[in-house]
């Protein structure tokens, strides 16, 4: 399983560094987003019908149950994680075609909050769950109280795309590994988008969530390679879409001359998206994720670039590792003690290629 | 005056040929032409008729669906009834429920939902508030139906209902809702057609929802994307006008080389089209095979109808023929026995008086014109035949009459023998009979001299032949004669029987 999943994920992220690395050489231009940019067809192509593989079957793992029931535990409501259920779902059904029960809860609440996380988290651990699985909504806070629950016997894993902090005792973290390097790639993609010059601005997601805030470093650190970018303003929309949109309104009332967005999680996009074409902006974003109206606004070259998730296959290999730990097993030969899922970067010649794979829907 | 003109056996033929191949040639032009007419109304038909069946099909599907829907919504009234009489204390409890549900009222995908926005499943709980968009309001006052279109998922429809007054667990419920697989209803809606229609579903964007091609052109891809360019813009804005406002419609377009009608209803209830699309050369295909066949038969059967005809034509010609030449050979046979009966003495069966007189009229033509060489006559009288007749009746008469016919013919076996008389006979020579007469008219009058010894018949012979200042037959005739009265006188003194003085 774990050599598997790390093949695939290197595989899969062989069309997709081609594809970064051609967009790196193409000729930069200042201004909205190309439509002739920058991979191959076949390259695009291939980067869509990879980006997200929905195509899975159960490994041969027996397990040693005829029935399991989870917890897991996500950040904040929000399509994101949505799309995560759908690929726990696909596990549960082809568990129960083996004759294997799942049951589970998957919650969140309204919005990011580490005091929400552990107090769902306690009142878990107590409700005698086979595994608990968290997105971990602040390393710092989260990363003990797991540490806690695993002293005391409880089995935990950290799933989607958040893991706990260095060292924490989590049995196991399914999910994305590289959230660092997606910040600094679409940054790249957006310095070289502008020839490496301009102002530019970095939308977060919660405050204190790894994955949102590994991504925003990534993004600062890249655009301190060049000395002519400037990141002017760095805001957290909490996830939401409409305090994005605010947010950017905001930043491009203090800076007019603002030359990019850099957007760390799926509702910065979109909120971005709508402030730049209701202001007739010629900043250019690049952000996360496969929100539909992103997807759009990426057809529509209103965004550069979207970094997408394969969130199916984060959610399917989340539930077939929460029933090997649920066994009594340990990261190893049946899986990795933490998988490497993917992120692809896709253009707007992507886009509707994969608003039709995701959501059938072109126009 | 004028000949009047006979019907020949050729001409009745001739008439019978031409007569077949006329009705042959009007029944294969009849033919053609209602073939020809019949393709044409038939094109003429088509159109008409392939859009009222696509609309027709497009209806009874799209109620179908809507049946579908309704009877779901029944059926989610009855599982909130259920749950609500159930003692329903732990999530594990709510999802055995929904198990028992699912078993009794064939609700797949059944759900509720708490006033949080959480999902009750038979396996899961979740929380729903950014999943299902019929949870976006806080709450839910009517029925809500949506298209799951969701991240790669299978399409689906979703049929959300309002639960007002159960709590469960401490917490009230807003919600239920069932989410049907598309493929489930393109299940339910197939039916085999051998793929002369296809059918798709499609959102009010014109994106395919389930998944059907509709005709290998349009296929699955966006209905409006794959016909723009193909119709008219200003029908490609008003079918879209249609597809937004729920108003039903048809397109019409060719591609490769193929016209395809399609017609779309929209789906009570749901924001859906349903679109029935043929292509119409399977329409003119099918009828045309219909037609093939049927004209094929038709024409079989005039062309056996017409060999049959022609087969009896020439049966009744040939026995008509055969009747004729039968009848012809009877009228001749009848001729020749009645000539033969005029001509014929009945008593010795040579010639009579009437043939005689044929035959003079003709050698008198002949003889004016110099047209005969050698001929010769010999008139012949029975002597006795009145005192027989007398002293033995006439039965010995007749017999004497007969054994002088006999004797004479015998003697003259090339000449033609007349009885023109009652006891007178002629023989007129020709050719060998002529040619030997020297030699047996000696030897006829010497058998007749020894008759006379012998009691046998006695013929009187005068003889003549043809002279070159004869203007008739007659004269012949008239020298004989004076010849044979002398011969008779001769014979008289020898013996011979006399009539009584």
């Amino acid at each position: 399983m774990g050599r598997s999943v790390k093949l695939k994920g290197l595989l899969t992220m062989i069309p997709a560094a081609l594809l970064c690395l051609t967009a790196c050489t193409a000729a930069p231009e200042k201004g909205g987003a190309d439509t002739d940019k920058p991979a191959e067809s076949t390259a695009a192509d291939t980067a869509v019908s990879t980006a997200v593989d929905f195509d899975h079957e159960l490994d041969n793992y027996e397990p040693a149950r005829d029935s399991y029931n989870f917890y897991f535990t996500y950040k904040t409501v929000h399509p994101w994680w949505d799309a995560v259920a759908l690929g726990m779902e696909d596990a549960q059904r082809q568990f129960l075609e083996k004759g294997i029960t799942v049951t589970y809860e998957y919650m969140a609440p309204d919005g990011a909050s580490a005091e929400d996380q552990t107090r769902r988290l306690l009142m878990a651990e107590n409700a005698g769950y086979d595994v608990i699985g968290v997105d971990v909504a602040d390393e710092d806070i989260i990363s003990p109280v797991l540490d806690e629950m695993v002293s005391k016997g409880t089995k935990v894993m950290t799933f989607s795309s958040s893991d706990a902090a260095e060292g924490c005792k989590r049995i196991a973290y399914v999910g994305n590994t590289h959230n660092y390097e997606d910040g600094a790639d679409l940054t790249e993609a957006l310095c070289e988008k502008l020839g490496y010059k301009g102002k530019v601005a970095i939308l977060v997601g919660s405050k204190g969530a790894p994955c949102h805030e590994d991504r925003a470093r990534g993004a600062a650190d890249t655009i301190a390679k060049y000395e002519n970018m400037q990141i002017v303003a760095t805001e957290y929309d909490m996830d939401s879409i409409d305090l994005a949109y605010e947010l950017t309104l905001k930043i491009l009332e203090d800076c007019p001359d603002l030359d990019g967005i850099i957007c760390c999680n799926m509702s910065n996009p979109v909120g971005a998206a709508r402030a730049i074409t209701e202001k007739n902006s010629p900043a250019v974003i690049v952000g996360m994720d496969h929100d539909q109206e992103a997807l759009h606004y990426l057809k529509d070259g209103v965004i550069y670039c979207l970094g997408v998730q394969d969130c199916y296959s984060i959610g399917f290999d989340t539930l077939q590792i929460a029933v090997k730990i649920a066994d009594g097993n340990k990261p190893g030969e049946l899986f990795p003690e933490k998988t490497n899922e993917i992120t692809t970067v896709i253009y707007q010649k992507d886009a509707a290629m994969m608003l039709e794979l995701l959501y059938g829907d072109v126009l | 005056m004028k000949k009047k003109k006979r019907i020949t056996q050729k001409t009745f033929v001739f008439t019978a040929v031409i007569g077949s191949v006329l009705i042959m040639a009007i029944l294969v032009v009849s033919t053609l032409w209602s073939s020809k007419m019949t393709n044409s109304a038939t094109n003429e038909a088509v159109s008409a008729v392939s859009e009222f069946y696509l609309e027709a099909m497009a209806d009874r599907r799209a109620k179908t669906i809507t049946n579908l829907i309704n009877n779901n919504f029944d059926q989610m009234e009855k599982a909130m009834a259920f749950i609500a009489d159930e003692d329903i204390r732990t999530q594990e409890d709510l999802r055995l429920s929904i198990g028992r549900i699912k078993s009794l009222l064939s609700l797949d995908r059944f759900a509720v939902v708490d006033s949080d926005n959480v999902v009750y499943t038979r396996y899961t709980t979740y929380t729903g508030g950014s999943r299902h968009s019929f949870l976006a309001e806080e709450k839910m006052d009517e029925r809500d139906i949506s298209t799951v279109l969701m991240y790669g998922s299978s399409k689906r429809l979703c049929l959300a209902a309002p639960a007002q007054g159960i709590k469960l667990m401490g917490k009230n419920i807003k919600a239920c809702f069932v989410q049907i697989d598309i493929k489930e209803i393109v299940d339910l809606l197939a039916f085999d057609d051998q793929g002369r229609t296809h059918f798709a579903l499609y959102s009010q964007n014109g994106e395919n929802l389930s998944g059907t091609e509709l005709g290998p052109y349009i296929a699955e891809k966006n209905l409006f994307e794959a016909v723009k360019g193909v119709i008219p813009d200003d029908e490609w804005n008003s079918n879209r006008d249609n597809f937004s406002k729920g108003i039903e419609g048809s397109i019409t377009f060719t591609a490769d080389g193929a016209e395809e009608t399609l017609c779309y209803v929209p789906i009570t209830g749901t924001d859906w089209k349903m679109a029935v699309l043929i292509r119409e050369s399977v329409i003119h295909d099918t009828i045309r095979d219909i037609s093939e066949k049927s004209m094929a038969a038709s024409r079989n059967l005039i062309i056996a109808i017409l060999v049959l005809v022609l087969l009896f034509a020439v049966i009744l010609i040939v026995e008509f023929g055969v009747l004729s030449y039968n009848k012809l050979e009877d009228e001749k046979e009848k001729s020749k026995n009645l000539h033969t009966m005029a001509n014929t003495d009945s008593m010795t069966g040579v010639r009579n008086k009437n043939a005689y007189s044929y035959i003079e009229t003709d050698l008198n033509e002949k003889i004016k014109n110099k047209e005969i060489g050698n001929l010769a006559v010999i008139v012949c009288d029975v002597n006795g035949l009145k005192l027989i007749n007398d002293t033995q009746g006439h039965a010995a008469g007749d017999k004497l009459i007969k054994d002088a016919s006999k004797m004479i013919c015998e003697y003259f076996p090339h000449g033609a023998v007349f009885r023109i008389g009652g006891d007178e006979f002629t023989v007129i020579l020709k050719e060998k009979g002529f040619d030997t007469m020297n030699e047996t008219i000696p030897e006829f009058n010497r058998k007749v001299e020894e008759n006379i010894k012998t009691g046998d018949v006695v013929i009187s012979i005068g003889y003549s032949a043809l002279k070159q200042e004869d203007e008739q037959l007659h004269d012949v005739f008239e020298r004989a004669d004076h010849m044979m009265y002398k011969r008779k006188k001769e014979l008289k003194e020898m013996g011979a029987p006399t009539r009584p003085e």
